[in-house]
């Protein structure tokens, strides 16, 4: 009896169930109509992040298009209007709409349209919940600059100067105990010399003793001697050594620029900025307009805020609140930099000097040669400013860049380049410049006995190739 | 006694503060051979041209070291880039939406893609592209993972239509965050890279090559 009876309240309860689940889903159906309610944040962070965040900012700032903080009061068309635009902005601005129609008219002119999203309504809806009431944690900012330190080598040494300074002090120090406990030990030995009756200690200047002393000392003398002589050799030999060297010449820029962190932590290549190393003598110092590439975006930085990023601004003539550059009489609203606006350049200050009498190309190295830029350089993506690298220290890169050929002589000096000349393998090969000397060391009777005598030691050098002529630098 | 301690005291530690004295200033070049011979009035890219003031006073050269040395070309020159006419010619749409859309229709590579092309393209991207597309152009270069510039789209699948004008016109023009590569990189690169990012495209496959290495012409790049 009990089981028909149980049966039949189960089957109630499943009807009863079924009536509440619909209505619930009923109420939420409802209120997922508006788009503005009952998204996801978290889902609408990723979709932002993937399809909206190259324009767009959630708070006021213009990047390409406005910035998004409260357009939920500011839009004033419909939910089914807005979705249109996020989907398909030029259909939804022949509908004629007077918002959009302002939008259009004030930015399309200079960034174009706004291209269109693939993005259902309810990714939409989970974008505004994220835009609207963004997590408060904000995250985003995940770069690891822990694995890229930077060694500020332009920054005062103040402990060696301030050691300096100790020495001193403490060497006048000496000198006036050691002087006074001269003074003393001569009273002393005054005082017993008058008790015994003997003579007294001739009265004479510190100079007539010290060369009395001296006199009767002459072994030390003469040791103290060499060593100051020797001294005098070696410290005078290498600062003559030194002169035109150029080693750890790290001098201070006019914007704090730091290529740690765009070379380690942003992982640019020299070449995106030095792009002409590969083409031309030079490698060449970035203009303005390619630093703003990135700081179109870019801001603030981590260490400087605005204050460094400000000065490129200042020279290119870019609006940082609008977005946009600024022309020779001031009108705003250009979307490339402008020629006609005359900033003031940013006199960079040059750190690698060639001599008027030398010739170099950095074409030649890096296009023909192959040779990485931290063969010469060494690792500048592990300090701040730009800096002559001293050759020891280039030679301790081999681990990380095994093209590095090890040299002796000091960095960008003649004994320097010539013996890497010396040292520097040439592939035939490997590149078309040498296509031409190729066929005739190959292909002739006279050539393949060159080639020989070249391939007495196995390889062959840029010196071979006449990278030891005076000609092929000095003309 | 006495005094030949403080004596040899006094000896070591003149010689030591003669060792630690030797500090360098990291914003002095040092000291230079012959200073006119290393910096002439010769006018040259990046040569600080001031003749050495011991000749010409401290005054003339101080004036000569202002003069700017890199300038603006003359406005309307053409650069020269070698001999090829294909890539000498200035750039003949406008930055404007209009010629954005031209671009895409009418613009098409001076260059038949091949493959020394895409490998030149795809070394090129590798240089100057990854930092923000990623190596494979999906977006995910370090500024993107560093949250510098988000959302930028994938090439296999945002920008998998993208004709090649319109790729050619946002090099040189930039569009929307990115800006202009025209000073970086030369017409023919450019050429090379949006070669490489039709590959890309093609969700990194290769096109297939005849015996010359040119490639077979299929049906997606008809399209485009």
């Amino acid at each position: 009896m009990k089981k028909p009876m149980n049966n039949r309240i189960n089957r109630l309860q499943h009807i009863a169930r079924a009536i509440c689940t619909i209505l619930v889903f009923q109420v939420f159906g409802l209120a997922a109509q508006s788009i503005w309610e009952g998204g996801d944040p978290i889902n609408g962070q990723s979709l932002f992040n993937a399809n909206c965040a190259a324009c767009h900012k959630i708070t006021n700032e213009i990047l390409v298009g406005p910035g998004l903080a409260g357009i939920q009061d500011r839009w004033p068309s419909g939910d089914e209007m807005l979705v249109q635009w996020i989907q398909s902005p030029e259909e939804a601005a022949e509908s004629g709409d007077k918002y959009i129609k302002s939008i259009v008219e004030r930015y399309v002119g200079t960034y174009g349209w706004m291209t269109g999203q693939a993005v259902s309504e309810a990714d939409i809806s989970d974008i505004l919940a994220y835009v609207t009431s963004p997590p408060v944690d904000g995250g985003g900012d995940t770069a690891s600059s822990d694995n890229c330190p930077t060694i500020d080598y332009n920054a005062p040494e103040e402990s060696d100067s301030s050691n300096a300074m100790w020495f001193l002090i403490l060497l006048i120090l000496f000198t006036v105990i050691a002087l006074s406990a001269a003074g003393v030990k001569r009273s002393l030995t005054d005082v017993i010399a008058e008790k015994a009756g003997e003579d007294l200690l001739p009265d004479t200047g510190y100079l007539a003793r010290f060369g009395g002393w001296a006199w009767n000392n002459l072994v030390m003398v003469t040791l103290i001697g060499i060593f100051f002589v020797l001294y005098g050799v070696v410290v005078g030999y290498s600062a003559l050594m030194d002169i035109g060297t150029y080693s750890n010449y790290s001098p201070e820029q006019p914007i704090a620029f730091n290529h740690s962190i765009h070379v380690c932590e942003n992982e640019i290549d020299c070449k995106y900025c030095h792009s002409s190393a590969y083409d031309s003598k030079h490698a060449g110092i970035p203009s303005a307009n390619v630093c703003m590439n990135c700081h179109k975006a870019i801001k603030k930085g981590k260490r400087t805020g605005t204050e460094e990023i400000e000065k490129i601004y200042a020279a290119i003539g870019f609006d940082s609140s609008t977005g946009t550059y600024l022309d020779g009489d001031g009108n705003n609203g250009k979307a490339l930099p402008q020629d006609s606006y005359n900033g003031e350049p940013i006199k960079w200050n040059k750190v690698h000097n060639l001599p008027d009498h030398v010739f170099f190309s950095h074409q030649q190295h890096v296009n023909v040669g192959g040779l990485q830029c931290q063969n010469c350089h060494g690792d500048v993506s592990t300090y701040s400013v730009g800096r002559i690298a001293p050759v020891e220290e280039i030679n301790t890169l081999i681990d990380t860049y095994p093209g590095i050929i090890q040299l002796s002589k000091p960095a960008l000096t003649m004994g320097w380049c010539i013996e890497c000349h010396n040292k520097a393998e040439i592939d035939l090969a490997s590149s078309g410049y040498y296509e031409e000397m190729h066929d005739r060391l190959m292909n002739s009777e006279r050539g393949n006995e060159e080639l020989r005598r070249y391939l007495e030691d196995e390889k062959i050098t840029v010196r071979e190739l006449g990278g030891w002529e005076c000609s092929k630098c000095h003309y | 006694m006495i005094h030949k301690i403080t004596l040899y005291t006094a000896t070591l530690i003149i010689a030591a503060a003669m060792m630690t004295s030797c500090t360098t200033d990291p914003n002095s070049p040092g000291v230079e051979y012959m200073p006119d011979m290393y910096r002439s009035p010769a006018v040259e890219a990046y040569v600080d041209y001031g003749e050495d003031p011991y000749y010409v006073t401290e005054e003339v050269a101080a004036e000569q070291r202002r003069t700017m040395s890199a300038r603006k070309p003359v406005a309307g020159s053409i650069a020269f880039k070698g001999d090829d006419k294909a890539f000498g010619l200035p750039y003949a749409y406008a930055n404007t939406p209009e010629g954005y859309e031209l671009a895409g229709e009418e613009l098409k590579s001076p260059l038949i893609t091949t493959a020394s092309n895409i490998e030149a393209g795809a070394a090129n991207f590798e240089l100057m592209c990854t930092h923000c597309h990623g190596l494979e152009g999906k977006g995910d270069g370090a500024i993107s993972r560093n949250g510098h510039i988000m959302g930028i789209p994938d090439f296999s699948i945002k920008l998998k239509d993208l004709p090649e004008g319109k790729m050619y016109h946002t090099l040189i023009y930039g569009k929307g965050l990115m800006g202009s590569h025209a000073s970086q990189i030369s017409q023919k690169g450019l050429w090379q890279i949006i070669q490489y990012v039709q590959v890309l495209q093609n969700g990194g496959q290769m096109p297939t090559f005849d015996s010359n290495g040119v490639a077979l012409v299929t049906e997606t790049e008809n399209n485009n």
